[in-house]
């Protein structure tokens, strides 16, 4: 299935790729004030227990991001 | 404040994670003062630091922070007050502290800071672990890059610390005149929106001008003619806020970025690292539940069993302190004012401290190690379900000890209805205060027998006991959440830190904080009510008190009872008479259906200022009865004799019928691990909701709920 785009939940876990631009102008300024920002590269670690959630690392940070938060992150295919 | 000169102060701020607080601990060790509880209104940490030169400042801890566009209300309180040089808060000069390990992801808010004008240091933080990672970094490069001192130090081991408070002194003399090339330069709409802010409102810091172009829907320091100034020049200028501040962020790292590259060397690769094999457990996706619910059992042990030995210690201290004096001071009120007003009130707050202080310990040392990142991780999922975000939990686990700073620390959520709503169900989990209540009330209703050989059948009620409490909260969370409605975004992204020991001085300085906070402020409200209802279990209306006396007398002759008995029933029908007794008998009406008689009634309503008082008002009233007995008379049993035989032997005036039935202390029971008492909550409820409407709206809703409960119970097991 060939696709225009992929977001952060599309990762396999341990697969890492590289962000391209937030879809949401909110978020978008909640996590590049936390350092996340285009061309950062992201790997998926783990989901929640719950399956809503994603552990990432940025750049080698750590954080937790929602379902629809991942879903809005571009990713360089 | 009124009188002397105001000292300098000197913000200390900077992104969550950076080890702020250690570094804020450190410089003002236990000269620290916060607001935690009624009657001081104070949202941000003070404390005070000597200059080696002789002068003192008082140092700022700012909520730690990653921008000046905030995303919740720790933040925007931060934005709000350094857009206001009229706050109390206002900072004369900055300390800014960075964990070093992650410089090119800290200095944002730095150079925001910078733009302000304001005289600043840098602290890089974490030096020792910066090493462990072969990180090295050009201090004087950066420091003329950045046109700021900078200072590598080390919280945990105190490193450099006396060269940043030299760098402190020297910020002094710079106070009022600082001017620095504008870091981040403004495009031409953002410049036009600073220079019309500037003329209609005056404010001639271009930086702090747009900061009010921002923000001024929310920044509570505005009045309604500003508001709508500024919103008019946003309109006319056609300011585009959350994209001039994502442009603004990303403008700013392209200019430092470059700095950090130029002054840091570090390694290209980080190795897989403790925290990665820790997390692998903690956050698996099903064992990270069950260390969850393991490591809530260890709390649960500790608050029910390992703090016992201490709070046993401190009671038995009390007692004989108590005895010792009745014994040894003349038979006269002031004595009486003494043991059973002023005594029994202490008593009732200092056997608290263990079971706080293990509590807070427990709960601190979770956030230090990182713990607490993860659990919002884990369960943001459930709590949403139930109106709330997965930072909720961090609330709700808090309220297990004490539901003010608990509240407090739902700061942290930036969603206002998720916000609303955890502030508004965490009273619910049982706190410590419930623990002495449920402790007497379970070991009249519940016998010492062991289910299957292995759990105590009081156990596994105290646990329902915190079952209920959990179950409440998260139904009235998610009745609210069909109610309450919003338009703000609710955020998870939460950066998860990496694992470390606590660092002990923090650990112990924040437990301190917190325990101290609760002896002065909530000690003062127990304290009172304690006084108040000896006077009023003492004194009665005219001479009621010696009219009822003489009368249970000739009754007790004519009834031909001995001496004891006479004694006891004078000493009923005395408090009858009283004070206390009149308003418990006026309040009977209101909770007989539930099953209580009018001392319950008394204990009821003292509760409501603090839940304790209760068993220490119930010792007070069924105290009265020998009391008055000339102590050395009593055997030795009869003074040792507990408030819990007391209490079961109580039998209905008028129907003669035992008080404390099963049914009755299920009901009780039911009925505190629910109902809204503690006015301490209720102020901070109003302070962090900013009206009493909430407040007034969880007291009756709350207490509503606990009086239907507690009639079903009683319906039920009678």
């Amino acid at each position: 299935m060939q696709r225009r785009f992929r977001s952060i939940p599309d990762l396999k876990i341990h697969e890492t790729a590289r962000a391209l631009s937030f879809s949401d102008a909110a978020l978008a300024c909640k996590l590049t004030s936390m350092g996340f920002l285009p061309g950062a590269r992201v790997e998926m670690v783990r989901q929640s227990p719950f399956g809503n959630a994603f552990y990432v690392k940025v750049d080698g940070v750590r954080m937790a991001l929602r379902r629809e938060e991942a879903a809005s992150i571009l990713l360089e295919i | 404040m009124s009188g002397g000169q105001r000292l300098p102060r000197i913000g200390v701020i900077g992104n969550p994670n950076s080890g702020k607080s250690t570094v804020f601990n450190h410089l003002t060790g236990l000269r620290q003062k916060t607001g935690n509880f009624p009657g001081v209104t104070v949202d941000i940490k003070e404390g005070s630091l000597r200059l080696p030169g002789g002068a003192e400042v008082t140092l700022i801890d700012f909520p730690g922070t990653y921008s000046l566009y905030p995303t919740s209300s720790d933040e925007k309180l931060v934005s709000t007050v350094l857009s206001n040089q009229q706050s109390e808060f206002f900072p004369d000069a900055l300390v800014y502290i960075a964990d070093v390990n992650h410089l090119e992801k800290h200095l944002l808010l730095l150079t925001q800071l910078l733009d302000l004008q304001l005289p600043l240091v840098l602290a890089l933080n974490m030096a020792d672990t910066a090493e462990e990672l072969g990180i090295k970094v050009n201090v004087s490069r950066l420091s003329e890059k950045l046109g700021i001192p900078v200072v590598f130090v080390s919280g945990r081991t105190g490193d450099n610390m006396n060269r940043l408070v030299l760098e402190i002194e020297k910020l002094i003399p710079a106070i009022g005149n600082i001017s620095r090339k504008a870091f981040f330069e403004m495009d031409a709409t953002e410049k036009q929106v600073a220079e019309a802010v500037r003329l209609n409102l005056g404010e001639n810091n271009p930086y702090r001008a747009l900061q009010l172009a921002h923000h001024f829907e929310w920044l509570p320091f505005l009045n309604d003619s500003d508001r709508a100034t500024l919103a008019t020049i946003v309109q006319t200028k056609n300011f585009v806020s959350l994209r001039a501040q994502v442009e603004e962020t990303l403008a700013r790292y392209d200019l430092f970025t470059p700095i950090v590259e130029d002054a840091i060397q570090q390694p290209q690769q980080f190795p897989d690292t403790p925290t990665d094999r820790i997390d692998a457990v903690l956050t698996h996706r099903i064992g990270g539940p069950f260390v969850f619910i393991a490591v809530m059992l260890v709390i649960f042990q500790a608050i029910f069993d390992w703090s016992a030995y201490p709070m046993d210690w401190i009671d038995s201290s009390f007692a004989e302190l108590n005895s010792w004096l009745q014994q040894t001071l003349p038979a006269h009120w002031t004595t009486e004012l003494l043991t059973d007003g002023i005594l029994a009130g202490l008593a009732g707050i200092l056997v608290f401290v263990p079971q706080i202080a293990l509590l807070f310990l427990l709960i601190t040392i979770l956030e230090e190690v990182g713990y607490m990142a993860r659990v919002v991780f884990l369960f943001d999922r459930i709590m949403r379900r139930f109106g709330m975000n997965g930072r909720s939990v961090v609330a709700l686990i808090g309220g297990s000890a004490c539901a003010v700073p608990a509240i407090m620390s739902s700061r942290t959520i930036g969603n206002w209805k998720e916000r609303l709503i955890t502030v508004l169900v965490t009273p619910f989990i049982s706190c410590s205060a419930r623990i002495p209540v449920y402790l007497v009330l379970i070991g009249m209703a519940v016998p010492r027998v062991r289910i299957g050989g292995i759990i105590g059948a009081q156990t596994l009620v105290f646990g329902a006991m915190y079952a209920l409490g959990v179950a409440a909260a998260l139904f009235a969370g998610w009745t609210l959440k069909r109610y309450l409605k919003t338009r703000e975004p609710s955020f998870l992204a939460i950066e998860l830190p990496v694992y470390r020991m606590p660092d002990w001085k923090n650990v112990g300085l924040t437990v301190w904080e917190k325990v101290s906070a609760f002896i002065i402020g909530a000690g003062k409200i127990i304290l009172i009510v304690s006084v108040a209802l000896w006077a009023l279990s003492r004194f009665g209306p005219g001479d009621a008190i010696e009219r009822a006396a003489t009368k249970a007398q000739q009754e007790a002759a004519a009834a031909g009872l001995g001496e004891a008995e006479t004694e006891d029933l004078t000493a009923q029908k005395k408090l009858e008479a009283s004070w206390a007794g009149q308003m418990g008998k006026a309040f009977e009406p209101v909770i007989r259906p539930l099953g209580y008689d009018w001392k319950i009634g008394i204990g009821l309503l003292t509760s409501f200022a603090a839940r304790e008082v209760f068993t220490g008002t119930l010792a007070i009233l069924y105290n009265m009865g020998s009391s008055e007995a000339d102590i050395n008379d009593r055997s030795e049993n009869e003074a040792k004799a507990t408030l819990r035989e007391k209490m079961q032997r109580e039998t209905f005036s008028d129907t003669g019928q035992p008080v404390y039935t099963f049914a009755t202390a299920l009901s009780l029971l039911v009925f505190y691990a629910l109902a809204m008492q503690c006015m301490s909550t209720l102020a901070v409820v109003r302070r962090e909701t900013g009206s009493w409407k909430w407040a007034l709206w969880q007291f009756i809703s709350m207490t509503g709920l606990a009086w239907l409960a507690a009639w079903l119970v009683q319906i039920i097991f009678a």
